[in-house]
């Protein structure tokens, strides 16, 4: 490998990512190179001055970061479950409550006398429902 | 009485089982949390992402396969939601920012070039500012590389990308930000 070719992959060096014959070859150009001993030595300070571990967070938050998420997802699942309603159990509801009137209402030979007085309790619980809703 | 396996928890909680989460909540907190500190480099954002890296993972219990392990699965989701989340910063980001980046990468140059044994840089904005002007797949796979101590295959499956694009991604990284210490050296000498 030339220089530029082992200059351009110091970074992959440095990380071990080149394979043993191609590592070997680096490592003897770099002893014998200023230019990229020097690179070699930039790109390590470079990842010390930037990314150097920072403080490992404290053990005992990790209890309040699981109370947190927890949280969270129950709030999350509370929601979804409540869109979910909204979306399909409340026309779901509506149309079975639309059929179930017209089926009571429908035109029918003999009237049965007790059927105005169920409708109406019925309508006014699902009036109820529905306000509830979202 | 043996503990449960990730896996075992993971099963429990795509059933139900709010406790089977919170202990894995609790098994992987740490690494998630570093991982999202490193990459959005601020204390709030960083733990509300964490956050809602595991509320992402909730809600995808149900297609965790068991094939992965649960925390490389839960991993690529952490580091998904991190890059978008820089994503979208990059397009918030103001000009304004330039102007403070000549002092920014003074810092920079002096801790590239000091014989001293190399520190952090104490200046946490200054390097939150100088990681900020990297595109963000870059950014996150050095961040990968230099903070996590992954391999380039690892990151090249965390992000769902080739090896080539993670060669390409860290070199590109790293030459950019040697390029802003370089550019102020220059600029100081003359
Ligand atoms: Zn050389």
């Amino acid at each position: 490998m030339t220089h530029e070719q082992i200059h351009e992959r110091l970074g992959e060096w440095l990380d071990g990512e080149l394979d043993g014959s191609a590592s070997a070859a680096a490592s003897r150009h770099i002893d014998s190179c200023a230019a990229c001993k020097s690179e070699v030595f930039r790109l390590r300070r470079l990842g010390e001055a930037l990314f150097a571990a920072p403080a490992a967070a404290d053990p005992r938050s990790t209890e309040a970061f699981v109370a947190r998420v927890m949280a969270r997802v129950s709030a999350d699942t509370v929601s979804s479950w409540e869109k979910f309603a909204a979306r399909f159990l409340a026309p779901a509801f509506g149309l079975a409550l639309a059929g179930l009137l017209f089926t009571i209402y429908a035109p029918r030979p003999e009237a049965d006398a007790d059927a105005p007085l169920g409708v109406a309790a019925l309508s006014a619980d699902a009036s109820s429902v529905f306000e509830a809703a979202p | 009485m043996t503990e449960a396996s990730d896996g075992e928890l993971a099963r429990l909680a795509a059933d139900g089982d709010d406790g089977a989460f919170a202990e894995l909540v609790r098994r992987h907190a740490p690494r998630v949390r570093a991982l999202c500190a490193a990459t959005l480099r601020n204390a709030d954002e960083a733990e509300d992402a964490a956050q809602e890296a595991f509320l992402k993972a909730h809600r995808a219990l149900g297609r965790f396969s068991g094939e992965a392990s649960f925390g490389t699965w839960l991993h690529r989701i952490a580091v998904n939601h991190c890059l978008d989340l820089l994503r979208a910063a990059g397009r918030r980001r103001s000009e304004s920012l330039d102007a403070l980046l000549d002092a920014d990468s003074s810092v920079l140059a002096r801790a590239l070039t000091e014989p001293s044994p190399a520190t952090t840089l104490e200046d946490r904005d200054a390097v939150a500012r100088m990681l900020n002007r990297l595109i963000p797949d870059q950014r996150l796979a050095l961040t990968l590389c230099e903070v996590e101590g992954l391999t380039y295959e690892e990151i090249a499956r965390a992000m769902s990308c080739s090896l080539d694009s993670v060669k390409a991604r860290i070199r590109r990284a790293r030459a950019e930000l040697l390029e802003m210490a370089r550019h102020f050296s220059d600029s100081d000498i003359v």
